[in-house]
């Protein structure tokens, strides 16, 4: 059996899979990266050996991806995570031809031809307006957990237009609001819908071709791919993998390297 | 053809007001839309002077295109960063089917806007055209190119029209023009001397809907209201006086201008200045053409887009100054404007030297929260007042 | 007996040859400087060297300048005194630099800057308008602008009707005249018809060099890199626009690149992708912007930036010399007008590239401070995307503001643009 392992560095968080030869995932891990990201990819990597029960020299090759790519020193090769979240997209939902993918600092718009390449993206990561970023921000300034967002937010009643294009403005904003009187549920999908007309500005700049596949942490807060979905007007393919894409589609790439090597290898037969 | 504008003639004049302030505000370009359904044809122009006259004797509507306040969804993948608005509003709304244009113009005002003419060009499907107005005005011979560019204007207008264009068709059109510029002057004048009688967001509206229907109308609303405002029972109040410089191209939102009118008497601004360009009648006699061209380089009002060594920005602004009385200036800029936040270092330090207090901002068209300005305005004319 | 060049001397002659005709040229505005002289400040679109180098006025082009400053890393401090002063953070990084350039005397890290007798500049670009408004404040001086009328039509690149053209050029007749006149006033001197048609001579050498240059990087493999090599050709075709050096050396420069085609020594060794530039370089990390692609086997054999930044010169529009006054003025206006289209149709212009040159990627760098060519940018893209199918790239920095240069977003990108155009081609080689 063949195992291929990607490691997927974001400035937030660290995911490392690993896949058997059918590309199937066999294990996944994920941590927190902070200030040591060589470390984080060796302990992301080193929970999801253990969680496959397998040993370091059981996988093949390893691809780094993520901004902290060239730092996985114990890879053997680095992609970009724009090729990586193409990839694992369209190994999860064939059909794919537009990712969004939205993390804890940026969002990436991608499309893709029917054979996997990336043919254009667009990527924000200038400035926290359309990205997960907002929604840590507000998520202390109302002092809600990330994670509770997405409920919260869906059930407004009476959406607030949250206007101030500045994440960091629109904190103030949003704490205007609540001095209003205004609902915590009305401010939240205020900001889910804040973030997916700019993502969604995002995508048009890529051409939004079906089917659209959504991946990136945020990708797990109901309220914003309903906020995106109706932006978009279609709906979106969701993996329970999305958090995981990038390490996936790096795993895959891996593999791929692995065939080609074994493709490379003169066989015994023809060597005689 | 009918008339655009909903009958107002048995209207009050507060009801016309606010007839004019729903039409501004509506982006859906009603009275353009009338014109067309009558089988008019549309020539948009955008920011900041275009010859009008020359449309209008081809018998078409000339349109100002000022943008708006409104999310340009489908235009922003059409261009860059680090931007103003007001080029994506205005195309967003020639790519939503609110305008619908049987030509667009546009004169190279600053780098941003003269884009604009490849970018509509290539996804619209009626002409998309540059109109090249003199950048060295001072040249002996620039009424006289201008004068054969105007020329080749007509030549494409009245292709586009199916209508052509004679010198008597041209001087009536100046006629119905310079009539117009003489009332928007009167309206100036009330905004000057009795600022008390027209509240600064019902001025403006009656400027800009000049750029939305056939001049003779405008000139018909005009004629009508301007003497009902001057007989108007209204009591002066202790304000202070202030030019708001900066509103040549990208409009402030109405609320913006409501909240500077609530504070002060906005006694003088060059908003939508394309519109009253022209600071004297154009001469009748003679070749229309030429004259139009002269007068653009002579009978002109001043912009920080227009480069001429006769009329230095910071001295038009302090001449303003003067002559409106005002004790105080706004020198705001839209968002991501070139040449707006160039000339607000010049007027500035101009300002400082003749020691006349000003206030500097940024808008955007599409801004909906005013709070934090508020406060600054406010601030900063209270202390005036104390002063 | 023909005296054989040898690869040592000749490969690479022209950058070496290039970078000393600069040290020259500054160390000569710095002792004009230093001597209380004065010089013509002029901009890259339509700088008119041929007259003003008849009345032998210093030439300073205030873009280079402000570009030095970043390629030499000290922007930063000429932006940040400029915007103390009141200029925005969003306006162009080059007329922020040079006004910090005059407010401190003419400092500059090539030496010094001498302040202007005169300024000559064209509308190819608004910008160039307010930043000879702001001389004017500064130093009272004479300000010319000469208009020159673009391509009117939006959708087009039609060829004008007679009457027009007739109109735009008559005008630029009448304003040349009007800066001749200028001159002599300000320089004291008679205007001498011959020495114009002496200058014009040498631009004439010097275009048709310059365009035989870039027409040789058709060949496989290019022999210069359209980004930085290129630059350094664009800065002495700029510079020495008009004069007998800067003809010379075009000369020499053609006998070059032609050696290189002929021995098919190439820019690098191992060309494997061609790429087109479109855009301003990115002069905070000049070096390292190429690097990225040069790391990845990308190579840039022709750019935008060649185009009209050389005043669409490019197009070796030869002048007629038994005409001098009217021949300039068409030359200008066919030029700075294709200088003009270059940028707001690079759509077209890349098509043509693509087409003669065999291009692999396209390179689109959107800069903050340049809005006459980024602001298209985007759109113009999406349009040959739709007619070719060029993989492209589309990154955004600034060509002098290192606050908004991020080195690693960009590399980011660069190596999703390789991985794309690797998997491309190997797809195609399996085909």
């Amino acid at each position: 059996m063949v195992y291929a392992g990607g490691v997927d560095v974001g400035s937030t968080q660290t995911k490392a899979v690993i896949v058997d030869d059918q590309g199937t995932i066999v294990s996944r891990a994920l941590i927190d990266t902070g200030a040591d990201v060589l470390g984080a990819a060796e302990s992301a990597f080193a929970q999801a050996l253990e969680q496959g029960g397998l040993d370091k020299d059981d996988i093949a090759y390893v691809i780094g991806t993520g901004y902290g790519r060239y730092r996985v020193t114990f890879g053997d090769d680095q992609i970009t995570e724009i090729s990586c979240h193409g990839r694992g997209a369209v190994h999860m939902f064939p059909k794919t031809r537009t990712v969004i993918d939205m993390g804890g600092q940026d969002t990436k718009a991608i499309r893709v031809s029917p054979s996997g390449d990336i043919d254009d993206f667009s990527m924000n990561d200038k400035c926290a307006a359309g990205t997960g970023r907002f929604l840590g921000a507000a998520s202390s300034a109302l002092e809600i957990p990330l994670d509770n967002l997405g409920t919260v937010a869906l059930s407004f009643t009476r959406p607030v237009r949250i206007s101030t294009t500045c994440t960091v403005f629109a904190e103030s904003e949003v704490l205007s609001w609540l001095g209003k009187g205004k609902k915590v549920e009305d401010i939240l999908w205020g900001v889910h819908q804040s973030i997916a007309v700019r993502s969604f500005a995002l995508l048009r700049r890529v051409g939004v071709e079906q089917e659209v596949t959504f991946t990136g942490g945020v990708a797990r807060n109901a309220a914003m791919i309903k906020a995106l979905e109706e932006k978009a007007g279609v709906q979106f393919n969701i993996s329970e993998e999305s958090h995981f894409m990038g390490a996936l589609g790096a795993s895959l790439f891996a593999l791929e390297r692995v065939a080609g090597e074994q493709k490379t290898q003169p066989s015994a037969e023809t060597d005689r | 053809m009918t008339a655009v504008l909903d009958d107002w003639r048995l209207e009050s004049l507060d009801e016309s007001l606010y007839a004019c302030r729903e039409l501004i505000e509506d982006t859906t370009f009603p009275t353009v839309s009338k014109w067309r359904e009558q089988g008019g044809k549309v020539a948009g122009h955008f920011q900041v002077y275009f010859p009008e006259e020359i449309a209008h004797a081809a018998g078409m509507l000339p349109v100002k295109i000022r943008g708006g306040p409104l999310d340009p969804v489908l235009a922003d993948s059409h261009f860059g960063s680090y931007l103003c608005s007001i080029l994506k509003t205005s195309l967003e709304f020639a790519m939503n089917g609110n305008l619908k244009l049987d030509l667009f113009v546009s004169h190279p005002i600053c780098d941003a806007a003269r884009n604009l003419a490849a970018i509509w060009g290539r996804n619209l499907d009626y002409p998309s055209q540059i109109l090249y107005l003199p950048q060295n005005p001072n040249s002996s011979h620039s009424a006289t190119y201008l004068s054969g560019e105007y020329g080749r204007l007509k030549r494409v207008v009245a292709r586009v029209s199916g209508a052509e264009v004679t010198d008597e068709n041209l001087r009536n059109s100046i006629n119905v023009f310079n009539e117009n510029r003489k009332l928007l002057r009167e309206l100036y004048d009330i905004k000057r001397e009795t600022p008390w009688l027209i509240d600064a967001v019902d001025a403006y509206c009656l400027v800009s809907i000049g750029g939305l229907i056939p001049r003779e109308e405008h000139n018909d609303l005009l004629k009508r209201l301007l003497p009902q405002i001057r007989q108007r029972r209204q009591k002066q109040q202790d304000r202070i006086r202030v030019v708001f410089e900066g509103g040549f191209c990208e409009q402030p939102p109405l609320d913006l201008l409501r909240m500077l009118a609530r504070t002060c008497y906005l006694v003088d601004d060059d908003l939508l200045v394309g519109l009253r360009w022209l600071t004297e009648d154009i001469p009748l006699e003679g070749d229309p053409l030429f004259n139009l061209a002269e007068s653009y380089i002579d009978r002109s009002s001043y912009s920080p887009v227009q480069h001429d060594l006769r009329k230095p920005k910071e001295a038009m602004l302090l001449k303003r100054v003067e002559k409106a009385k005002a004790d105080a200036v706004i020198v705001a800029a839209a968002k991501m404007c070139e040449p707006g936040l160039e000339e607000q270092v010049t007027y500035t330090h101009a300002l400082d030297e003749h020691g006349i207090p000003y206030f500097v901002s940024e808008f955007e068209e599409n801004m909906t929260s005013f709070d934090h300005l508020e406060l600054l305005v406010e601030t900063f004319l209270e202390n005036l007042l104390f002063a | 007996m023909t005296t054989k060049i040898s690869a040592e001397e000749i490969v690479g002659r022209g950058s070496r040859e290039g970078a000393a005709l600069f040290q020259d040229w500054f160390a000569s505005l710095t002792n004009t400087a230093e001597e209380g002289g004065r010089g013509a400040y002029v901009f890259v679109m339509g700088s008119f060297n041929e007259i003003l180098n008849a009345f032998d006025l210093p030439i300073v082009f205030p873009e280079i300048n402000s570009l030095q400053t970043a390629v030499r890393k000290v922007a930063h401090e000429y932006l940040s005194e400029a915007e103390d002063y009141g200029y925005s953070p969003d306006i162009c990084g080059y007329v922020k630099a040079d006004v910090s350039v005059q407010f401190s005397r003419g400092k500059h890290p090539m030496g010094r800057i001498p302040k202007p007798a005169i300024a000559i500049l064209t509308n190819a670009c608004n910008t160039y308008i307010k930043w000879a408004e702001i001389w004017e404040r500064i130093h009272q001086i004479p300000v010319v602008t000469i208009d020159v009328p673009g391509t009117r039509d939006g959708a087009e690149l039609d060829k004008q009707d007679a009457l027009d053209f007739a109109n735009d050029r008559q005008y630029v007749v009448a304003q040349i005249k009007e800066l001749i006149a200028t001159c002599e006033e300000v320089t004291g001197t008679e205007f001498d018809i011959d020495k114009l048609r002496e200058n014009m001579e040498a631009a004439n050498t010097l275009s048709t060099s310059w365009k035989r240059i870039i027409d040789l990087n058709k060949n496989r493999p290019s022999v210069f890199n359209a980004l930085t090599d290129g630059t350094v050709f664009l800065g002495v075709a700029n510079g020495f626009r008009g004069t007998k050096e800067g003809a010379d050396y075009f000369t020499r420069l053609v006998e070059e690149m032609e050696f290189k085609v002929a021995h098919g020594i190439g820019a690098v060794e191992d060309e494997q992708y061609r790429l087109a530039f479109v855009g301003v370089p990115c002069y905070p990390i000049f070096r390292r912007f190429n690097e990225m692609f040069l790391q990845r086997g990308g190579t840039f054999i022709n750019s935008t930036y060649l185009w009209f930044a050389s005043g669409g010169t490019n197009r070796g529009f030869e002048y007629e010399l038994t005409d001098p006054i009217n021949s300039l003025a068409e030359g200008v206006l066919l030029s700075v007008r294709s200088a003009m289209d270059s940028m707001f149709h690079q759509d077209r212009m890349l098509e043509e590239i693509a087409d003669d040159y065999g291009v692999d990627g396209i390179v689109y760098h959107a800069i903050k401070s340049c809005r006459t060519v980024s602001t298209g940018l985007a759109d113009a893209r999406h349009s040959l995307s739709a007619r070719r199918d060029i993989p492209s790239l589309f990154i955004e920095s600034d060509m002098m503001d290192r606050r908004v240069v991020s080195e690693a977003q960009m590399k980011n990108r660069v190596d999703a643009f390789f991985e794309g155009l690797a998997s491309r081609r190997q797809r195609a080689d399996n085909a």
